[in-house]
Order: structure tokens, then C-alpha cells, then sequence
């Protein structure tokens, strides 16, 4: 096997970088590509642009019946990445939570990015991000700065990654 | 196009844990019936041309010969058509394509799938090719998001979601090929086992094995067949992303809409003369977002819809008669040919115990999945009495 096959490992896995069309200002991220999946400008004139580190929940689901290698209950979401300028549109991922109550989650909530060996591909460790609920508990620890590739020491298959919450508590509630 | 094509008979086999039966066993029955239940008879000596649609995720029929193979058809051009889980209608729609082109005066379509001989595919393919953005996102997540999206947005409630399944459930024990032949209540649906949440059990379809076949023939041919044919009056087909970045992809499937429109526009028809639908149902929630996308209601109201009961069997738009995937299941390149099937039959006033009042027009959709993003290919077909 020789890994993913549409996404390698990259510099904008390990860092915040987007690139925005100029024709329509659409932000691929984390891709670096050469035509613009919105307006079809081919090829486009992409410019690189920097993401904040904190974003908004778009959405989310919370996985519970997974192959069982992959820990469950595991949220994921759709997540709006800001510029760090401010200006221009923000990047949409997919984002996997970690180190965070489901009960915190919601459309709208703030999260912000950690960099994380997120699974072993064979003897490769996957390096990325995860998102989790921005605690002021953990000052700058977490901040995804470092690209050793080593991470932060978090080896996102611990306990600590666990979203730590009962699924049953977000069933529970009615609908919105 | 120079000439209209014309569905002439259809043959489905019943869906379900078809474990003892092999691919070829299950296309060979559902071409028997088909043969079989042509009003005027064909013999496969008419058949000039034919389109194999299956995603292959059990590791069988690669190419063409699987259905020559499993038919007898050799001899004869076969196309594998592959389009996520608009496999089905695709393959319909490039058999009717060929009728339409001239290419060919009669089209056999057929789909099959054996869902239940390798499931750890669906699973296998999301979990490592996105890296952070897909580890392990199965499809009830995929589709789970637009559900926490819409009731965010537009005050849909857990319950009305679960409406869906609820009919679905209540028209597929009176249709006689479903897998899951039974009856549940809203809160049967909340109490399942979640899944990804906020979908539950029930909101979900059956993992189901299955095959289907119908017959196309031209307008000058047709009626070699039948008395009763039906035209395919009009398709669309799209694709589409929400990593592009449209906020309505977060909540609807603009994929839909896109395809929609066109079969709309090429059949002379609007959301308005749809009397009858099978639509794609994966997940209850699907169906909901989608009543929306095809415009059969407002956005926001797909809620209010089902729970007025306008897609009810004897609603003022009957949705799924068939019960839908939630009940029928979800054989993928089986899925939109037996669509087509449930139409061609509603059209001719043989659907049996779920036949709805009358309808002329009949619609058909599939949504699929690609690159990691739900509504990355949606194909919609139109067909008519004329």
C-alpha cells in the first residue's frame, strides 16, 4: 500500500494554509490545485492565504458505529476556516474532534485546530489536525505551530482523544 | 435526439440477503422476469444493445461480459456503467441515450449488487484516502450532517425526520420485493440504536442485495412489446461538493436541484406535475432535503411536508410507494433501475397495493457519493404516459 491516494502528506497538513481563487475567491484547503472547483477557472490563479487557527462548526455528526479499530463515539465536522487577515472567504474542512464533550458541540460553536498524528498508515505516522473546543486551561500547549512532524506528544490514539461524552445525552435531546 | 425512447417491460427479483445466489444467479433472474413479464414477449435475439450498472463492491462483474456471462447475450455490446449510487439510473439513462441516438432500436438495463458479500468496502474506502478529513466517515455521517444542519437552520425537528421512515416503512410492507417488511412509529425511530447522531437505526436503509432489469425500445418499435408503453421524458445529471463552499450544500444537495432542473426543462414539465416519486432515501433525512431540492415544496418546509402528509401514498404527492431504500434497501447499481421499474409500473396502474391515483408523470432520483462529500453525483429521470 502506498497510502493516500489523493491527498499526501504536505505543508498545509502542518500548517494553515489555504489557496484562494482569484477569479471567485473560493479557498481550497488543505489541496493545492491548479483549477477552481467553484468557478471552473482552469487554470486558476490561486494565491496562498493564511487560515486563523480558530474557526466555526458548520455542522457535525457523532459517529458511533465504527470498524473497531476507530474509537467511538468519534465527532466529526464541517468546519469554517477564517483568513488570518480577515478579508476574503473562509476555508471549508472536515474536521475530526478531539478532547471534547459532545455536549460542547453544536452548529456555531468556535473550535480551534491541533496539530495530531491522526493514524499510522503502515509504519508512517499521518500527521494533521483535529479540532477541538478552545479551553483556557491549556493556554498555547496545544498550538499547532510545531511541524517536526513529531507533534505535540499526543499521539491522537490515547484516551485523551476521546470525546468523553455519553452519544445517548445528544439523542436525548429534542429536535431544534 | 432524433426519436423518443419507450420503457417496454421491467423484472425485478425480491431484495434481500440474497447469500445463497451469486451475481450471475441474481442477473439471470431478474432478466428471466424481465423477459417474462414483457406484455407482447421478447426474445433476446431483439436485443441489440445492453448496460450493466454495478459499483462491483463484492469484487464481481468488471466489465461487460459479467452480464453476457450471466445472460447469454454474447455477441451483443454491454456497457458497465459506474456512478456511486446513481449507478442504476445512469445506466438507464445512457441504454435510453443509445435508443434516443439511434444507436440501437432495443436496450436491456440491468442492475445488481450484493451488498451483504463485502461490506467492509463501504467502510474501507472513507476511512484512510482523506486523511484528517474522513478518518472512518461512513455514510450514515455523511448524510448526518445535513440533518444537525437543516434542523439548525430551518427548525426541522428530530421527529419530522423520523416521519420519513415512518411512511417508508408503512408502504414497504405492502410492496412485495422489499428487504424490511415492517411497521415502526416516530418514536420506535428515536428509540433505535444511534448510529451517527442524529440519525438512529431506522433512519437508515438495510445493507441489501438485489438486481433489476428493464427494456427500452425506440418509438417505432415499441409497441412490438406492449400496448402500454411509457416514455422517458426527460433526465439530468450533476455533481456537485460543499467543499465548494455554497452554504446550501450544507444543508440541501444542490447536485439535486442542478439534475432536477434539467430533466425538468427537457421534459416540459415542473415540480408541479410530478404525480408520483421514487426518490433516493438512503437516510430518512435524504428524502426530507430532498422533497426540497426537487422542488416539491419550499425550502425549509421538506418537515412541514412529510408531516402533513403530501408525500403519503394517498397524498397530493406521493413519494417512495415502494418504500423507498428505508424498506426496498439499497442494492446500488440495482437501486435506480428498480426505481424505474416502480415508476414504469405506477404509470401503467400496476402497482398493485401501493399504486397511487392515476399519475401520468412519474420522476426517479439518486444521489450519490464521491471524493469524500455526500451529493457528488445526483441523476434524475422523468417519465411519462403519453
Amino acid at each position: 500500500m502506498s497510502g493516500p491516494r489523493y491527498q499526501r502528506t504536505k505543508r498545509q497538513d502542518q500548517r494553515l494554509v489555504g489557496f484562494e481563487c482569484q477569479d471567485c475567491g473560493w479557498v481550497s484547503f488543505p489541496e493545492e490545485k491548479r483549477t477552481c472547483k467553484r468557478c471552473g477557472s482552469a487554470p486558476a490563479d490561486f494565491e496562498e492565504v493564511g487560515l486563523a487557527e480558530r474557526g466555526e462548526i458548520k455542522t457535525f455528526v457523532v459517529q458511533q458505529y465504527l470498524p473497531d479499530d476507530i474509537e467511538t463515539p468519534q465527532p466529526v465536522a464541517i468546519v469554517d476556516l477564517p483568513q488570518v487577515d480577515g478579508n476574503g472567504e473562509a476555508a471549508r474542512a472536515y474536521g475530526l474532534l478531539t478532547e471534547t464533550h459532545l455536549a460542547e458541540i453544536d452548529v456555531g460553536t468556535e473550535v480551534e485546530a491541533r496539530f495530531r498524528e491522526l493514524f499510522a498508515d503502515g509504519s508512517r505516522p499521518i500527521n494533521s489536525f483535529k479540532f477541538g473546543v478552545p479551553r483556557a486551561t491549556k493556554g498555547d500547549s496545544d498550538r499547532t505551530d510545531d511541524n517536526s512532524g513529531d507533534g505535540t506528544g499526543d499521539s491522537g490514539t490515547g484516551d485523551g482523544e476521546r470525546a468523553g461524552a455519553d452519544p445517548g445525552g445528544r439523542d436525548g435531546g429534542d429536535g431544534r | 435526439m432524433t426519436r423518443d425512447a419507450y420503457v417496454v417491460g421491467s423484472g425485478i427479483i425480491e431484495f434481500g440477503e440474497l447469500y445463497e445466489k451469486s451475481f450471475d444467479d441474481m442477473l439471470e433472474e431478474a432478466y428471466l422476469n424481465l423477459l417474462d413479464g414483457v406484455d407482447g414477449g421478447v426474445a433476446p435475439s431483439d436485443i441489440d444493445a445492453a448496460w450493466y450498472g454495478t459499483i462491483d463492491i463484492a469484487g464481481e462483474g468488471s466489465s461487460g461480459s459479467a452480464l453476457a456471462h450471466a445472460t447469454g447475450l454474447f455477441e451483443t455490446p454491454i456497457t458497465r456503467v459506474e456512478n456511486a449510487c446513481a449507478t442504476g439510473s445512469d445506466a438507464f439513462r445512457n441504454a435510453s441515450l443509445a435508443v434516443q441516438s439511434g444507436a440501437a432500436d432495443v436496450a436491456l438495463v440491468i442492475g445488481a449488487e450484493k451488498m451483504l458479500d463485502d461490506t467492509a468496502g463501504l467502510i474501507g474506502s472513507a476511512a484512510l484516502e482523506r486523511l484528517w478529513r474522513g478518518r472512518g466517515v461512513t455514510m450514515p455521517a455523511y448524510f448526518g450532517m445535513r440533518a444537525t444542519r437543516h434542523m439548525d437552520q430551518y427548525g426541522t425537528t428530530r421527529e419530522q425526520i423520523a416521519e420519513v421512515s415512518v411512511k417508508n416503512h408503512a408502504n414497504g410492507v405492502k410492496y412485495p420485493y422489499a428487504h424490511q417488511q415492517f411497521e415502526c412509529s416516530v418514536e420506535d425511530v428515536r428509540e433505535s440504536p444511534t448510529v451517527s447522531y442524529p440519525l438512529n437505526l431506522y433512519d437508515c436503509c438495510p445493507v441489501t442485495d438485489g438486481a433489476c432489469a428493464v427494456l427500452l425500445a425506440s418509438e417505432d418499435r415499441a409497441r412490438e412489446f406492449t400496448d402500454d408503453p411509457i416514455r422517458h421524458a426527460g433526465w439530468g445529471l450533476s455533481a456537485d461538493s460543499f467543499q465548494r463552499g455554497d452554504d446550501l450544500a450544507l444543508s440541501n444537495f444542490p447536485a439535486t436541484r442542478q439534475a432536477s432542473s434539467q430533466a425538468y426543462e427537457r421534459a416540459g414539465i415542473g415540480p408541479d406535475d410530478v404525480d408520483v416519486a421514487e426518490v433516493h432515501d438512503c437516510f430518512s433525512i435524504t428524502e426530507l432535503i430532498t422533497y426540497e431540492d426537487l422542488g416539491l415544496c419550499a425550502d425549509g418546509e421538506g418537515g412541514r411536508f412529510v408531516e402533513e402528509g403530501h408525500p403519503h401514498l394517498d397524498g397530493d404527492t406521493p413519494v417512495n410507494p415502494s418504500g423507498g431504500l428505508l424498506s426496498k434497501g439499497h442494492p446500488i447499481g440495482a437501486t435506480g433501475v428498480a426505481q424505474i421499474a416502480e415508476i414504469f409500473e405506477q404509470l401503467r396502474g400496476e402497482a398493485g397495493d401501493v399504486q397511487v391515483d392515476a399519475p401520468e408523470v412519474g420522476l426517479q432520483h439518486n444521489i450519490g457519493i464521491g471524493r469524500n462529500a455526500t451529493g457528488a453525483v445526483s441523476c434524475v429521470n422523468v417519465l411519462a404516459r403519453d
